[in-house]
């Protein structure tokens, strides 16, 4: 389903980065790295309206003839970043959420460990692991 | 081409057709007006189904009636077909109207009526002439009889109106009637007529999946509906319509492409011949499209009618996504094209969409223009980009012939689409492009400049970067390699700001070769080092960047200054001495640094740099320095002061009558400061520094332990500044340690003492005195001398067999730090001196030390002289005043002047042993001649001493020595000698308590005295009686004179004893006395001294023969006492 996830820390540095393909993690990581102007432009206008329950999940970021980069925001600011192949057609917008859901709750998790320092980049193998499983859809 | 600005040219005329019937001439002269005043107001139209009223504007097309042409009924299409009609008549004539008229109206509406046609009118139109309005109304009226005749229900189906040809202000109040009924007629028609088309649309559709449907036919029943709605001015709704046949269409395709292709969608796999570029503006779809000319087509609708409701912004917003949707649908259905065609295609139609903007873009709407379009911008560029790939028009590339074909093949797609003079159409600007080199290199920098400066507008500064970085491969093949740098300069530092590390490696990696391109050693190297340290990059590369770094940097002519940053870390930095850092002794740091190059770098120096404690420091000096001793890397953190706690504190304003005027919260430490962009690296200064021992260091991948060690020579507090690595002349610095470790370097100054023993100093015996010299933190030079220098009457000597002296200069020996000398000095103050003092002068001292030196004198002595008539005798007494016993030998008193005397002293000395309050006396008798004149006595009493030793205290000096004791003897001799006696009065036998006696005195001269002018001649007596013993009656003082008698004075008073017993006789004194007329007077007297004067004699002048004398007294009633 996804072909690449990122989670990036409040400070906008990558916490955590996997791509179905390894070898084109570099030219994923430079997709998500433009989306992040996207979600620094939506978290801040969606600030103006102030809505207290502020809705995590932002949409489809940017699109690319070849991929769709869909965003979601923690109350922290941690951004999970979705890249999902644009050929992919059947995927549709509530699969994605549920992905973010999904992913959230795992990185939730993540966080509770404690030998988990939080914003520094995540290298648990069963981390990973759940993300893998997020991203295939199995 | 731009027909925007006039829908109606072009656009497909939808208007609803009018038939009219009857007299047409009469219709022909109101044809014009009519249909102008038709769309000039607007009317509600009223919708079923619930949907919302609109107010629409609508016009029509009027055409002759005829039967052939109506509509059947059922026919979905009725809007192209006659919708309403209506009757003209000129008739005012009644019976007129009877013969031909109302045939004509019956013919016409059995017509209409036949094929259900609701919608008809009759108009009859008035002339009236000003002379009829005088006459009487007819009583029926063509227009009641054709009511009455046709329609007796609807009345508002007959309507009559006055010939707008004539100016009356009925006739327009009449004109605007007809319109306004044929408005509301016509749309009620037309909405009917609506209703009909919706329902076949929607029927349509319904049947979509079934075998034989055609899209495209489809695809022109929804749009007749969608130029319906645009005809009325509804274009949101016509928007709506173009976007479900968008949604429909690729529905088809993703369900095509999943399941069962529709055989429709066979006509859209026709391979792509042409790619003319998109226009917006009113545009034909031509017969048998091809996908990409259906999808601009469709594209073109939209943006038309997004345009229409003023949402600019819109069509650029939905252009990226369209395009994409077109490529992705391309490969769905397997659309062959020839390469670099649907690129063109791309191309053109960003470009064409920004044109449109661009023309749009006022000062006002830049933010959503950029907002919008940057995007776009930079897809063009990179579209533009693949395009010169293809055709090798990339800078350093030379066309193939192969690929010069591919051009013209992608020209002549494009078709041919000239703008207007100095306006190049997109395509224009396409062709041109891809004609030449030169041309396409300007194309594409202005297009991703342009992209750049959009995003960055619009804050995305990341994408900007991006495409920098993009920019930036496209100038190192241009070769200009100075404009790559600044780019890759620009994304390097917005990764690393970002902390995406691998990205930054990779930007890295990019700088290392622009570098090496432009031949720019120094660059070079620095980010050979970058990359060499980056453990992103594999291990291989990094290998072969870091030799080549090593390479280089033999070839350096001047030293190359880079901050650490990532390339070595610093782990922790601890000073390992405790404390304060003794001058000259070492200051020790220990520094643990974290290598990130590959591979064992030989360092050729390693420092920290120490700064002077200054004012700046001090100023810091309660945020960042570090009490302790060590700091680590979370110490070296750099804060961000964004992320701080901020110190919100509580905030009362009072007002005058200390009532509460507002409360507040305030932030005192303001953390929203800029941030300079630029820190300013502090040129870091290693004059003073820590240093490695042991050169050179093999600095190894990984943690290093480094000890670095100075000599403090300079006494004062420093601050640890920056690590710096040097490998040649390449050199690593850090940033300045931003947790302060300090360094404190102390001086401990020599320290001289001059401490007595446990007892208490003695004058007159030899003591030891402990001098003691602490060295301080410094060696002290070997030549260095300490001088000692004693106050008079005080010896000192440190040698043990030296003689004494007055002052001492004494080398020291021992000048190592830390060392202490012990010395004895000898001391030896004469007797009987107190206080002294000794001078202290050491060369490290600026001034020099007074020590005082208290002394008790070993003893004391005292003399007296004692009177016997004319014999004088000298007594001496010495008295112990400390606890040391002393034995006294040899007592000998000096008197010169040839006097003699007479020891009168014990000749055994063992036995004259003194302590602390016991004394010894001796006397001397002087052997004077009593008649002549004795002189003043200068005398000597000298008396050996030696302390004698005791058990508990250890006696050091066991020396005899001689104690002088010097005094004067004046005034000696016997004068006077004065007796007194008292006796009873007369016939008075004894002495008797209150009863008066006789004191009688008698003063006689001693022989020698007579010559001697010196001494006055008269004398002063007085009686001093004791007062509980005796009172005196009478006078008590007289004076008696020698002057011209010699002989003895008797005095004769009168004294009465008070007490009984042996009463001590009445002390008389005599005193010189001078009289106040005296001429003796020398010197000049003030006046007061007039009076006489009384002057003592010393001792030994006057002798006392009654001194002793008693008188016995008995009571007053007991008998007479006698004098014994």
């Amino acid at each position: 389903m996804a072909v690449c996830v990122g989670i990036i820390g409040k400070d906008n540095s990558p916490k955590y980065f996997t791509c179905l393909n390894p070898d084109e993690e570099l030219g994923f990581q430079y997709k998500v790295l433009s989306s992040l102007d996207v979600v620094e432009e939506k978290l801040s206008s969606g600030n103006k309206t102030g809505s207290d329950m502020r809705e995590l999940y932002l949409g489809m970021l940017y699109s690319l003839e070849t991929h769709k980069v869909y965003g979601y925001v923690t109350n922290t600011k941690i951004k999970f970043i979705i890249v999902v192949d644009s050929t992919n057609t059947a995927l549709r917008d509530n699969e994605i959420r549920s992905m973010f859901r999904k992913l959230h709750s795992i990185y939730a998790d993540n966080v509770c460990n404690p030998f988990y320092i939080p914003d520094e980049p995540i290298t648990s193998k069963s981390f990973d692991r759940s993300v893998k499983h997020i991203m295939t859809g199995a | 081409m731009n027909g925007i600005d006039t829908p109606e040219e072009g656009l497909v005329d939808r208007r609803p057709i009018i038939t009219c019937a009857g007299e047409l001439e009469v219709f022909s002269a109101l044809e014009d007006s009519l249909s102008q005043a038709l769309p000039q107001d607007s009317c509600e139209w009223r919708r079923a189904l619930g949907r919302p009223i609109r107010s629409v504007h609508i016009g029509a097309n009027f055409t002759p009636f005829s039967p052939s042409g109506l509509p059947k009924g059922n026919q979905w299409d009725l809007i192209r077909q006659p919708l309403f009609h209506v009757y003209w008549t000129e008739c005012t004539d009644i019976d007129a109207y009877k013969t031909t008229v109302r045939d004509d109206i019956e013919s016409w509406l059995k017509e209409i009526t036949a094929r259900d046609i609701p919608d008809w009118l009759i108009v009859v139109v008035e002339n009236y002439d000003g002379k009829r309005t005088n006459k009487l109304l007819p009583r029926t009226t063509v227009l009641d009889k054709i009511r009455a005749d046709f329609a007796p229900k609807q009345g508002d189906r007959c309507i009559s109106v006055i010939n707008p040809g004539r100016v009356e202000t009925r006739s327009t109040d009449s004109w605007r009637g007809l319109v306004g009924r044929i408005r509301h007629l016509i749309l009620v028609a037309y909405a009917r007529a609506v209703m009909r088309l919706e329902d076949h649309v929607r029927h349509q559709r319904e049947k979509r999946n079934e075998p034989g449907w055609n899209f495209m036919q489809y695809f022109h029943l929804q749009e007749e509906l969608a130029q319906v709605l645009e005809m009325l001015g509804l274009y949101d709704e016509a928007l709506v319509q173009y976007d479900e046949l968008d949604a429909l269409f690729s529905q088809f395709i993703v369900n095509g492409h999943i399941g069962d292709a529709a055989s429709w969608l066979s006509q859209f796999q026709k391979p792509l011949e042409r790619w003319h570029g998109l226009k917006l503006g009113p545009c034909k779809l031509r017969k048998d499209p091809s996908l990409l000319e259906l999808r601009a087509y469709l594209f073109a609708k939209q943006a038309h009618m997004l345009l229409l409701t003023n949402k600019i912004w819109d069509v650029a917003a939905r252009c990226l996504p369209f395009l994409h949707i077109c490529t992705r649908e391309l490969v769905l259905l397997d659309v062959t094209a020839p390469a670099g065609a649907i690129s063109c295609w791309l191309f053109l139609a960003c470009m064409e969409v920004l044109h449109t903007c661009d023309r749009y873009n006022q000062a006002d709407q830049v933010e959503a223009y950029s907002a919008n379009t940057a995007c776009l911008w930079a897809y063009a560029s990179r579209k533009l980009r693949d395009l010169g790939e293809l055709c090798g028009l990339m800078p350093g590339e030379i066309p193939t012939s192969e690929q010069l074909h591919t051009v013209v093949g992608l020209s002549a797609g494009m078709g041919d689409c000239p703008g207007p003079s100095g306006q190049p159409s997109p395509t224009d600007k396409l062709k041109k492009a891809l004609s030449s080199q030169e041309a396409f290199n300007r194309n594409y920098l202005e297009l991703a400049e342009l992209a750049m400066g959009t995003y960055k507008h619009i804050g995305h500064l990341r994408s900007a970067r991006l495409i920098g970085r993009e920019v930036a491969s496209f100038y190192m093949l241009l070769g200009e390699t100075q404009k790559a740098a600044a780019f890759l300069g620009d994304v390097l530092r917005t990764f690393e700001q970002d902390g995406w590390r691998e990205l930054a490696a990779q930007a890295q990696l990019e700088l290392a070769e622009c570098h090496r391109k432009a031949g720019d050693t120094r660059r070079f190297i620095r980010a050979c080092a970058a990359v060499s340290a980056a453990p992103e990059i594999d291990n291989l590369i990094r290998w072969s960047y870091f030799d080549e770094m090593q390479k280089c940097l033999n070839s350096l002519d001047k030293p190359l200054v880079v901050p650490f940053e990532d390339i070595i870390k610093i782990v922790s930095v601890s000073v390992k001495n405790d404390g304060a850092v003794m001058q000259d002794s070492n200051i020790e740091v220990e520094l643990v640094v974290d290598s990130s190059f590959p591979r064992e770098v030989l360092c050729t120096s390693v420092l920290i740099s120490l700064e002077l404690e200054n004012k700046e420091h001090k100023k810091m000096k309660d945020k960042s320095v570090n009490s302790g001793r060590t700091i680590t890397t979370k110490d070296l953190k750099v804060h961000n002061s964004a992320l701080q706690r901020l110190h919100i504190q509580r905030h009362l304003d009072y007002k005058q009558d200390k009532q509460l005027s507002s409360a507040s919260v305030v932030c005192r430490n303001a953390p929203l400061k800029r941030k300079d962009s630029a820190v300013a690296s502090q040129t870091s200064n290693f004059d003073i520094c820590l240093e490695i021992s042991t050169l050179p260091l093999v600095l190894t991948p990984g943690v290093n332990i480094i000890r670095l060690t100075k000599q403090a020579t300079d006494v004062g507090k420093y601050y640890l500044g920056n690590v710096a690595i040097h490998i040649g002349k390449f050199n690593l610095i850090s940033s300045c340690l931003s947790q302060k470790l300090i360094v404190e370097v102390k001086r401990e100054e020599p320290i001289l003492r001059l401490d007595k023993g446990a007892a208490a100093l003695l004058s007159g015996l030899e003591q030891i005195m402990q001098l003691s010299l602490t060295v301080g933190s410094y060696t002290l030079p070997s030549d260095t001398l300490i001088k000692l220098v004693a106050s008079r009457g005080l010896l000192i000597q440190h040698l043990p067999n030296e003689p004494l002296a007055s002052s001492l200069e004494i080398n020291v020996q021992n000048t190592k730090p830390f060392s202490v000398t012990h010395m004895p000095l000898r001391v030896l103050a004469e007797l009987p001196s107190k206080d002294h003092q000794v001078t202290l002068v050491c060369p490290w001292a600026s001034k020099p030390i007074p020590v005082l030196l208290s002394f008790t004198p070993l003893l004391s002595t005292s003399w007296r002289l004692h009177t016997v008539q004319h014999r004088k005798f000298i007594q001496i007494t010495v008295t112990g005043q400390t606890e040391q016993k002393l034995e006294l030998s040899m007592p000998q008193l000096d008197v010169r002047d040839k006097i003699k005397i007479i020891g009168l002293n014990v000749t055994d000395p063992s036995s004259q042993i003194i302590t602390n309050g016991l004394n010894v006396s001796f006397t001397w008798e002087l052997l004077i001649t009593p008649s002549i004149e004795s002189p003043t006595l200068k005398a000597q009493f000298s008396v050996h001493y030696v302390a004698v030793p005791e058990e508990e205290t250890v006696v050091n000096d066991t020396m005899m020595r001689i104690h002088m004791y010097n005094f004067d003897l004046t005034d000696y001799q016997t004068l006077y000698v004065v007796e007194a006696n008292v006796e009873p009065t007369k016939g008075n036998e004894f002495c008797r308590v209150g009863a008066l006696c006789n004191l009688n005195l008698c003063i006689k001269l001693a022989g020698h005295t007579l010559d001697d002018t010196s001494i006055g001649s008269s004398l002063m007596y007085e009686v001093l009686a004791e007062q509980s013993i005796w009172a005196v009656c009478g006078r008590t003082a007289g004076v008696v004179s020698f002057e011209t008698d010699l002989e003895p004075q008797t005095v004769v008073l009168d004294v009465m004893p008070l007490n009984t017993g042996y009463l001590p006789l009445p002390l008389v004194r005599l005193s010189k006395y001078i009289p106040a007329e005296s001429t003796i007077a020398e010197k000049p007297r003030k006046s007061a001294e007039t009076h006489p004067r009384l002057e003592p004699f010393s001792p030994g002048q006057v002798y006392n023969l009654s001194k002793g004398r008693q008188v016995h007294v008995i009571p007053a009633t007991v008998n007479d006492g006698h004098v014994t």
